[in-house]
């Protein structure tokens, strides 16, 4: 290897002409341009010896933890206060399409496990939940699926429906007699990505299919990105009470993941804050009435 | 998330658009439901659309235990029209039947319940802030002033807005003379490339 790149080295010291300033021909690669150039003439630069001499780049700081606020000048709000702005924002909307959203802020490290799991709020968002369960073909289990209202059932043929592309469903459960057969089916490059494949650690992979269905069609999933949990808590409709029981439920069970977490990853809640699909969002203080002595909790349960 | 302090600036000026300017009004206390019924498309149907959009979110504000629903149609041909309920005095009202808003026409302006009256407003061809004036006087709603508290804020806000051009004028005279050079070093480079080519 040595021999060919002073070969060339000095192939290309032949061909140069030597320009005013040292410059990089064209004809050389790229690669070989350090050892050309340190064989190459010399040029003196200007005086002093300083030359070029590039600044030395300034590493960044990695910082292992989500950056957090010191919350003091933000104005938080009550929630019959916070839907209030947001009920004015979103009049005229259908209420059934614009959710309220909630995201709750965690101080955590970058690294280490991040809060996922399921939920079962007391008043569901949707009802838009399609389950595939995948389950020896033609047994009892197949037709108790099919019964709890699972979309499409089976094993071969559930494979070959998605190897085709033919997803029916948003949720997909496997039995533990079926576990072997998914992992001989290659079938996880496609399931992976859409966050489909079924997994032991998730509850996905079951010996009890009418449990885990239950708890599938009730349940939203939600998952921690970049310290940050985002779910969705109710519809427009909602009152001011359905909303509380709901974000009170998702709250308590966040508690609940982390306290059950390690205690070398220490993580806390940090703010959270509720908006609306087209509205503002409104950092929450944890009160429920409003502070307006005029307006009543009722008076945002009207039709919107 | 984004840092508190940016996210403060951005919510207090939502916020103050949304309690004080045209459109903060309380209604009396007789008013009991509002419908709009307009359709998608401008012809004639731009002012009620507007006025949705930059005064009803307001009312709405103030007087939240009011339902405001509105009904939008496909149809530019059809009618553009406010409906203000109001409970007739000394009457008590039943539970009202209101259906909830809809893009799609299925929200249709309720017939009036027995002791409710509808007072109409054909908003077709109207601006925004006439529709809104015709509103205000044919059903009695007392505009709210923004408190001095209010006052502070938006001027407060409206300073921040000026500091904030001042500064992206100044950022962007940096970045345009940055990318200028770049710009330059690119073509000198090429042309001395070019040269060598040639040579």
């Amino acid at each position: 290897m040595a021999s060919t790149t002073q070969c060339l080295a000095s192939l290309a010291r032949l061909s140069l002409s030597t320009p005013a300033r040292p410059t990089v021909c064209s004809t050389i690669p790229k690669f070989l341009v350090p050892s050309v150039a340190t064989a190459q003439v010399r040029h003196a630069s200007g005086g002093g010896g300083g030359g070029m001499r590039k600044k030395p780049v300034k590493k960044k700081k990695a910082y292992k933890a989500y950056r957090s606020y010191d919350l003091a000048p933000m104005e938080q709000f009550t929630l019959c206060d916070a839907m209030r702005y947001l009920r004015a924002a979103e009049v005229g909307h259908p209420p059934t399409t614009i959710k309220y959203d909630l995201a709750v802020k965690v101080r955590t490290h970058k690294s280490g496990p991040v809060l996922r799991s399921a939920i079962r709020l007391p008043f569901p968002v949707k009802t838009d939940t399609r389950i595939g369960v995948i389950c020896p073909e033609g047994s009892a289990l197949a037709t108790e699926a099919q019964q709890l209202g699972a979309v499409a059932v089976g094993e071969e043929s559930l494979f070959e429906a998605i190897r085709r592309g033919e997803i029916a469903f948003n949720k997909l459960i496997c039995h533990t007699d079926s576990q072997e057969a998914l992992k001989q089916a290659q079938v996880a490059r496609i399931l992976g990505p859409k966050g489909l494949m079924p997994n032991p650690k998730r509850g996905t992979i079951t010996s009890d299919l009418k449990a885990t269905m239950q708890d599938l069609i009730g349940a939203d999933e939600y998952r921690e990105r970049t310290g940050v949990v985002r779910m969705a808590v109710g519809q427009l409709g909602f009152t001011p009470r359905m909303l509380a029981d709901n974000i009170k439920a998702l709250m308590s069970k966040l508690m609940d993941n982390i306290n059950q977490l390690d205690d070398n990853m220490p993580k806390a809640i940090d703010e959270v804050v509720l908006s609306t699909t087209h509205g503002p969002g409104i950092s929450l203080n944890g009160e429920f009435a409003p502070t307006d002595d005029k307006i009543k909790p009722e008076h945002l349960a009207t039709v919107m | 998330m984004v840092g508190v302090i940016r996210r403060l600036h951005k919510l207090k000026s939502t916020l103050l658009d949304i309690k004080c300017g045209p459109g903060a009004a309380i209604f009396p206390s007789d008013v009991t439901r509002i419908h709009l019924e307009f359709a998608y498309g401008l012809a004639g149907h731009l002012g009620p659309r507007k006025f949705w959009r930059n005064n009803l979110p307001r009312l709405k504000f103030w007087n939240p235990a009011i339902p405001m629903v509105i009904n939008r149609t496909k149809d530019v041909s059809g009618p553009a029209v406010l409906s203000v309920y109001f409970r007739e005095p000394g009457s008590t009202l039943q539970e009202l039947q209101t259906p909830s808003s809809s893009f799609h026409g299925f929200a249709k302006a309720p017939q009036p319940a027995e002791g409710e009256r509808v007072l109409t407003i054909d908003m077709k061809n109207l601006e925004s802030d006439k529709i809104l004036e015709e509103l205000l006087t044919k059903s009695g709603a007392v505009p709210v002033r923004p408190s001095p508290q209010e006052e502070a804020d938006m001027a407060e806000l409206r300073d921040l807005r000026q500091i904030g051009e001042v500064d992206r004028e100044r950022v962007k005279r940096k970045t345009d003379a940055e990318k200028r050079e770049k710009r330059l070093i690119a073509q000198a480079q090429s042309e001395a490339a070019a040269i060598r080519a040639a040579l």
